[in-house]
């Protein structure tokens, strides 16, 4: 993308209106305007929840007055109400955790098997068969809550309400997301390298294994991303699902909490998630960087996950 | 409590952090019926043709027209020795009862505790009933031990094994409405719905007005820090008691639209907030006028108060007896059990005296309902302040003439819930 | 080079599993809608059967959507705030997207770390920080008291509806940022510049050339955050709490938790689907006439 800076008058004679227009219309210009939206959108979205990361650091039980820093106050030293020491609060983390890491572990090869599936079958019934794809990603999740919820309280009754229950729900609408990844990054791969393996002399299974995979591994990658964040995201999902105090995850505690009265440790434990998920993120963009270290597409790595995950 | 230490807490987190117990409350008016068991054909039906009848032809209970409820099998036998060994499991609402106490309980007698909860009695009565937990004994609710007693899902119980319960419990809940003769069942805690409030908000003297309840719908300078307590029942109860209308448990359409009516009108006054958690909010000052459960002003007192508060603009009123709501819930052996006679010595155990004391004052804040614990008592040893002395019920206002919102058949059910969907869609 | 079948048998674990917990549960909701109740034990019994459907209860519920009757101002309602909320989302997040695709490449990639950024914090924990900031205390009102911009700062948190609509905008939008960000890059560049090049001004190269091409890019990016917000019910009990600003979805939750009537609830989740498949078809076939228009 070059930046020539073309004008349609000479500068002299433009008028005022012009120009604003100018600013707000030129794609290789300097836009003032668009800057100034742009990092307020940024400021506005990440500065509050930084705030509410810094009150976990706060010194006394309000969630709205500084009353100096602590490091370890609400995350483990306060012996009552501490993520550490608080048991429902230590439980609502380990049961996040825990339904992450079995949505990842479930969602994740099951998704990479149907992008494969969907994207190169060629039955009357693929077409029938990605539409039900891709249903769940705009089915509203109170729906998919109610009707998971009716369908073990009737219809399949020998699953409860339970941490197995919600891992259902959550690898059901995780799938999509997996699928409609993996599938981007299959289509910007497209079957030449493993035509050129065939003409090597390899069979289909060897192709699969040694060529396909490995280029798919950067979308595996980001889709175990993507399934650990929207897997700890999930509020009404699991809250549908959910069977007592033992089955909450870290969000039904927020959301308990926020309509209450608050204590600073809810922070710490929504940080905790936050630390989480960008480690998660991090980790995994540097892997996704070094493996596809041999085809850095122009716009670098970010550009090249980007491409994967906008195949939405 | 004067001089403790703001900062402190006692030593349990249970009072605060799940809302579980305090939603679950909601549920004991407004529940439905739920599939249990086979219906049970009865042997002593009382035919009181005024009276709504339940499942398995078990009459619907009223304060007025009291219930003995069936014997499906005999009490256990008097005399026995307790069993020792293997699990006792204790089925009831999370954080509702101390685990500390529970398991003295079971190591005292050789038993493994198990702590099993549930959400609603929804939930409980039908994992019971389809044998997805088997308890040895069961928290349960009033409003549906017509359906445990019909589906079988409690055992009758032996006195003998339980002195406590003549010895240290109220006499008005010796034999109640619910339960003639405590054939099933033992009381486990009790409270009364009134109007929880700060008087350094609010300038009204609640208890003084001649309509207490009228302080909701001249509430306009109050905006914003009202509430309604999130229930079915209650909520539209409170619009029929401003009324002074005290058939509580009506199935009348048009009683129920007339309190939808009031309760509706409140939102342009005073925009209330609906909701369960006025046990924090009242004491951090985000809600200053609540309906509210004696309970939970006794909970904000010992838990949630900030530092610097004390806790003594904290106010509760409630009506005298058979003008506002009081409610009890219970504790019976449930039929599953594989150790009846240590479940029998459970109940007896929960009766105790200091164990009720510990578990109240140091646990759920929810008042037992023993002869020890008068509000003299109480006020005395510093559990509860004297402003809060409204907040502690007595002896005197259980039995008959008191207001009890009861089951409903299930169209009764269905209008409640219609009118407070309705109510909740603030339209 | 792979045999025929191999596609086919990918996909079906995935295809199944969709099948069993994605389709069936649905069946759960029409089974529980139009089915019965025990004569017993009064709870509802589902209708698996078609034959056996009985559609009284679900028509009554129905007719409480038409003007004037129970349903129907709370469904106005939640359209308006879905409506206003998706308008500000594009407002904001339109301008967002457009300059991130065009104008920045060596930034490029540090907006793009900070745009993705709040779609990974969880939306519980931004609206914990939301409510935490406008709290009677918070920051916000702090500031206003500070600068003497109001001298008595409102309650935001109070029960109005401006709280709960800014509510579901600062939710929602990283939802939308992103997919309209990456539609915004697969415009092709050199349009723009043969544009230019035939004398476009830079305004109305962007109105005639950038702004229809987006316009697929715009729509899919409104449905997938439009659709869940309809049957959002905890933003209004989070910021809100009031029955003044409570949604479509608030109603469901109640006849759910704890009642006689799931099958009013389940009523009231089929007519919300419905009327979502409403919209969602009129997308699909927007964009599959503007796919015959571009290949035509």
């Amino acid at each position: 993308m070059t930046e020539i800076a073309l004008k349609s008058q000479p500068m002299a004679s433009r008028s005022n209106l012009q120009r604003v227009r100018d600013w707000i219309g030129n794609p290789w210009g300097r836009p003032r305007f668009l800057v100034l939206v742009t990092w307020l959108y940024v400021l506005s979205s990440i500065v509050p929840v930084i705030i509410a990361i810094q009150f976990s650091f706060n010194s006394g039980r309000s969630v709205t007055a500084w009353q100096g820093f602590s490091l370890s106050r609400w995350y483990w030293s306060d012996p009552v109400d501490s993520v550490w020491h608080d048991p429902t609060l230590q439980q609502a983390l380990v049961q996040s955790l825990k339904l992450a890491g079995l949505d990842m572990l479930v969602a994740t090869p099951l998704g990479v098997l149907l992008a494969l599936g969907l994207a190169r079958w060629r039955g009357r019934l693929s077409s029938p068969a990605n539409f039900l794809m891709l249903f769940p990603l705009v089915t509203p999740e109170l729906v998919m809550g109610v009707s998971l919820y009716l369908v073990i309280l009737y219809l399949f009754t020998f699953i409860h309400p339970s941490t197995f229950a919600q891992m259902l729900g959550h690898v059901t609408f995780s799938l999509s997301y997996v699928v409609v990844i993996v599938r981007g990054r299959l289509f910007s791969i497209g079957r030449q390298y493993e035509e050129a393996a065939a003409d090597l002399g390899a069979t289909p299974w060897e192709s699969l294994r040694l060529v396909l995979l490995p280029l798919l591994l950067p979308a595996i990658l980001s889709s175990l991303m993507i399934v650990f964040a929207i897997s700890i995201d999930d509020f009404v999902i699991s809250q549908w699902l959910s069977c007592g105090a033992q089955c909450d995850t870290i969000p039904i505690r927020i959301y308990s909490a926020t309509r209450a009265a608050p204590l600073p440790s809810v922070n710490a434990l929504a940080a905790i998630m936050v630390y989480f998920t960008i480690a998660a993120l991090g980790l995994t963009y540097l892997v996704y960087r070094f493996m596809t270290r041999h085809e850095r597409p122009a716009g670098g790595a970010t550009a090249s996950m980007m491409g994967d995950i906008g195949g939405m | 409590m004067k001089d403790r230490d703001p900062e402190a807490k006692p030593a349990t987190t249970a009072l605060r952090g799940s809302l579980s117990r305090r939603r679950a409350l909601k549920t004991i008016g407004g529940a439905g019926l739920v599939a249990s068991a086979a219906p049970f054909i009865v042997r002593r039906a009382f035919a009181d043709s005024a009276q709504p009848m339940g499942p398995g032809g078990i009459p619907l209970a009223r304060p007025e027209h009291p219930v003995t409820l069936p014997m499906y099998e005999d009490p256990l036998k008097a005399g026995m020795a307790p069993e020792t060994g293997g699990d006792f499991v204790v089925y009831v609402y999370a954080d509702y009862i101390d685990k500390g106490l529970v398991n003295e309980f079971c190591k005292a007698h050789g038993v493994n505790m198990q702590l099993t909860t549930y959400d609603s009695q929804d939930e409980a009565i039908t994992k019971q009933a389809t044998h997805a937990v088997r308890p040895d004994v069961v928290n349960i609710t009033p409003d549906r031990l017509a359906q445990g007693v019909a589906g079988k899902l409690i055992k009758p119980i032996n006195h003998s094994y339980i002195p406590n319960l003549a010895a240290n419990v109220w006499d008005g809940l010796q034999s109640p409405f619910y339960d003639v003769g405590s054939q099933y069942t033992v009381p486990y805690t009790v409270y009364k719905t009134g109007i929880g409030w700060r008087t350094d908000k609010v300038s009204e003297d609640i208890a003084k007005l001649d309509n207490p309840w009228s302080i909701f719908w001249n509430a306009k300078k109050y905006t914003g820090y009202v509430g309604v307590l999130d229930d079915a029942r209650e909520s539209l109860v409170m619009a029929m008691l401003y009324r002074q209308f005290y058939d509580i448990n009506t199935e009348d359409p048009a009683e129920i639209d007339k309190a939808l009516t009031d309760l509706k009108a409140l939102i342009p006054i005073c925009n209330p907030k609906i909701n369960i958690t006025e046990y924090q909010t009242l004491a951090t000052k985000q809600s200053w006028l609540h309906q509210s459960w004696s309970g939970d002003l006794l909970g904000a007192y010992v838990n949630y108060l900030p530092a610097g508060d004390d806790g003594s603009s904290l106010r509760f009123w409630s009506a005298p007896k058979g003008k506002g709501p009081i409610q009890n819930d219970c504790w019976a052996v449930s039929s599953s059990t594989t150790k009846p006679v240590l479940a029998h010595m459970f109940l007896n155990y929960i009766l105790d005296q200091d164990v009720a004391f510990n578990n109240f004052a140091k646990f759920t804040g929810y008042q037992p309902p023993q002869k020890s614990m008068t509000a003299d008592a109480l006020i005395a040893k510093k559990i509860v302040p004297e402003t809060l002395r409204t907040a502690v019920m007595g002896p005197e206002d259980v039995g008959a003439g008191s207001l009890q919102e009861c089951t409903l058949t299930s169209a009764g059910q269905k209008l409640w819930q219609s009118a407070y969907a309705k109510f909740n869609s603030g339209t | 080079m792979y045999p025929k079948w191999l596609w086919a048998v990918f996909a079906l674990p995935g295809v199944v599993w969709l099948i069993l917990l994605f389709l069936t549960p649905f069946y759960a909701v029409i089974g529980v809608a139009f089915g019965g109740v025990d004569p017993i034990f009064q709870n509802p019994l589902p209708a698996w059967n078609p034959l056996d459907w009985d559609f009284t209860s679900f028509l009554d519920t129905l007719r409480g959507f038409l003007p004037g009757r129970t349903y129907w101002g709370i469904f106005l309602r939640t359209t308006e705030y879905v409506a206003i909320a998706l308008s500000l989302c594009l407002l904001i997040g339109y301008p967002v997207a457009y300059y991130i695709s065009r104008h920045t490449r060596r930034t490029k990639s540090l907006l793009l770390a900070l745009l993705i950024l709040p779609f990974w914090v969880s939306y519980l924990m931004r609206m914990l920080a939301w409510v935490n900031l406008f709290a009677p205390e918070g920051y916000v009102n702090g500031f206003l008291r500070w600068s003497h911009l109001v001298t008595t700062p409102p309650d935001w948190l109070n029960g109005n509806p401006v709280s709960v609509i800014l509510g579901l905008v600062y939710g929602y939008i990283p939802y939308l940022i992103l997919p309209l960000l990456a539609s915004l890059d697969r415009i092709d560049k050199s349009l723009l510049e043969a544009a230019r090049d035939l004398g476009a001004s830079p305004f109305s190269a962007f109105l005639q050339v950038t702004l229809p091409l987006s316009k697929t890019g715009i729509l899919g990016a409104s449905v997938i955050i439009a659709l869940p917000m309809f049957g959002d019910y905890y933003t209004p009990n989070i910021v809100s709490g009031s029955p003044k600003t409570s949604m479509l979805g608030n109603q469901i939750d109640i006849y759910f938790h704890g009642g006689p009537q799931p099958s009013v609830g389940a009523a009231l989740t089929l007519i919300l689907s419905a009327f979502l498949g409403v919209l969602m078809a009129y997308y699909m076939y927007t964009v599959s006439k503007a796919q015959r228009e571009s290949q035509a």
